[in-house]
């Protein structure tokens, strides 16, 4: 469906892609996380025909980027990370707009701005001023204008940014029924919680280069993160810490606490327990760290912040 | 191409600002010269010399400054992520860039109708004798700004840079061509620098038809037509090579 392969992309001398390559098979939701500065945008922006690689070749469904332009962008829709709408014109004349662009016959494009925009809940308000619109409801708008055409493959690129939670779930349910009629989506974000309810697939980016890639079930197996327990004790001895980290070794003592490492902590969790009340600990508290996409991706990007 | 020009003819409309700045302080520039400077130079009842002057004069002018207008659009669109968008939509990227040139030449066209239309209603001026000569003129004039506000969007990074240099590039192109003090006044140096702007070329072809009375055949009014044409054919060209360059170049 979507074939992206050896993408290179210089900015003056600053390399922003350092030759990407990955396949999207068609209905699959792929996210791109990366931190700032990382390169995820200039994919989106050169498979949107915004800009063009120094390198590589992209295609949807088989045409070519760069030698069937007109009916490779046919085949996508664009939510941009800036709210693309123009502010003096009303939600409906927006889309009139963006639709027609795409050739849409009219009776059909009006019954679908129709059907988008109830859709995305904006029914009472569409002949309202966009500029008269909240954050969340432009970015309703934005998505609205990327659908009117109906296209097989949808880029998103952030976009609940900046919006209330209400307007953000809805947009969630939107992506999930639109994953359901079979569209191919990109999506890229900062937000981990989004990516691990949205996305089949996820490619992690940093620096240019798509680091890891895969099902979360795969990220979270690919590296050697170990998920964690930590309990604290009334009464730890070095007598009986000795007697527990002889069973378990993979584990760290902080004062009265222990932390214990397991690759499974659900199997393990409780032959921990019994372990801890056969040398007679009373257990205090217990923490639990599971391994999470934020884990994966501090683990695989680091902690440096990116302000670039 | 059609539906970007319907687009920012939308845009013009639901924009009292805009039709204002256009059409209506265009009116009130007219009407206070015309009382000011109306019958200046004028040998007897009937010459219309002064209004003429005024009414030319002042329609360049002051569409110069909605073309510049339409450029800082551009800009606009650039900055809030709307000529993203456009790209990746299934058009030729020079499409975007021609809908504009049509816009502009559409308003330019309907900015100098009603000047001449209100000089003829409010101050008597003689249109209907001259319609068709007007009607070329007209669109000579018109094509020929048509291009000045895209140049100037390619040449600057925002909308107020865009403003700046317009207003200083048309309030000295007004001055030496002779939309502010008719030409025959200035000294002789002036008057050969005038040659190279538009304002000259436009404000002499209205002179053509309303106070030499030549006729549309006439070689020396066509000149004129035909310059102002190589003026826009011009500024259209450097517009599209500009917008390849500068605009076009998002990131």
């Amino acid at each position: 469906m979507i074939h992206v392969s050896n993408l290179r992309k210089k900015f003056d001398n600053i390399e922003a892609l350092k030759g990407i390559s990955f396949n999207i098979k068609q209905g699959e939701c792929y996210g791109m996380l990366g931190p700032n500065g990382a390169g995820k945008t200039t994919i989106i922006s050169i498979m949107s025909n915004i800009l063009k690689p120094n390198e590589g070749e992209v295609s949807i469904n088989g045409y070519d980027l760069k030698k069937n332009p007109l009916e490779y962008k046919k085949n996508i829709g664009v939510v941009t990370q800036e709210i693309a709408l123009y502010n003096e014109l009303s939600a409906y004349d927006n889309l009139l707009f963006w639709g027609s662009l795409y050739k849409v016959p009219r009776p059909e494009l009006i019954k679908r701005i129709d059907e988008t925009i109830n859709l995305l809940g904006l029914i009472d308000r569409k002949n309202d001023k966009v500029k008269t619109y909240s954050g969340g409801m432009k970015r309703r708008v934005n998505i609205a204008s990327a659908l009117l055409h109906r296209p097989k493959v949808l880029f998103m690129d952030e976009p609940t940014v900046g919006i209330d939670p209400q307007s953000r779930n809805l947009i969630f349910e939107v992506v999930e029924k639109l994953q359901e009629d079979g569209m191919t989506i990109i999506y890229t974000t900062h937000y981990m919680e989004e990516a691990e309810r949205l996305c089949d697939r996820i490619g992690i980016i940093d620096d240019g280069k798509i680091i890891v890639q895969g099902t979360l079930d795969e990220l979270k197996t690919s590296g050697s993160m170990k998920e964690t327990v930590s309990i604290s004790f009334a009464n730890l001895t070095d007598e009986r810490y000795i007697r527990i980290a002889k069973d378990w070794k993979d584990n760290k003592r902080c004062d009265s606490k222990i932390h214990f490492y397991s690759m499974n902590i659900q199997s393990d969790l409780s032959k921990i327990i019994l372990k801890c009340n056969e040398v007679g600990l009373d257990i205090l508290h217990i923490d639990i760290k599971k391994i999470n996409l934020e884990t994966i991706f501090l683990n695989l990007t680091g902690n440096k912040l990116r302000d670039k | 191409m059609i539906e970007l020009v319907k687009k920012d003819l939308k845009l013009f409309f639901v924009n009292k600002q805009d039709m204002l700045l256009t059409f209506a302080l265009p009116i009130i520039f007219i009407t206070l010269f015309n009382f000011v400077f109306g019958n200046m130079g004028n040998s007897g009842e009937n010459d219309v010399g002064g209004l003429v002057h005024v009414v030319a004069g002042m329609s360049v002018m002051m569409l110069l400054f909605s073309v510049a207008g339409i450029g800082g659009s551009l800009i606009d669109e650039k900055q809030e992520g709307m000529l993203k968008k456009l790209l990746c939509a299934p058009i030729p990227p020079n499409n975007i860039l021609y809908g504009k040139m049509v816009y502009a030449i559409i308003i330019s066209i309907a900015q100098l109708i009603i000047m001449f239309v209100y000089a003829w209603l409010a101050f008597g001026l003689d249109i209907m004798h001259h319609l068709p000569s007007l009607a070329l003129m007209i669109l000579a004039t018109a094509y020929a700004c048509s291009g000045f506000g895209i140049v100037l969007a390619s040449f600057a990074k925002t909308r107020q840079q865009v403003q700046g240099f317009s207003t200083i590039i048309v309030m000295v192109m007004s001055a030496v061509g002779g939309s502010m003090i008719p030409i025959f006044v200035m000294p002789e140096l002036m008057q050969k620098i005038a040659v190279f702007t538009v304002n000259y070329w436009g404000i002499q072809g209205f002179y053509d038809i309303f106070m030499k009375s030549l006729p549309l055949t006439d070689i020396t009014f066509l000149f004129k037509v035909f310059v102002l044409i190589g003026i826009g054919t011009l500024l259209n060209l450097i517009a599209l090579l500009m917008f390849k360059k500068n605009i076009l170049k998002i990131v």
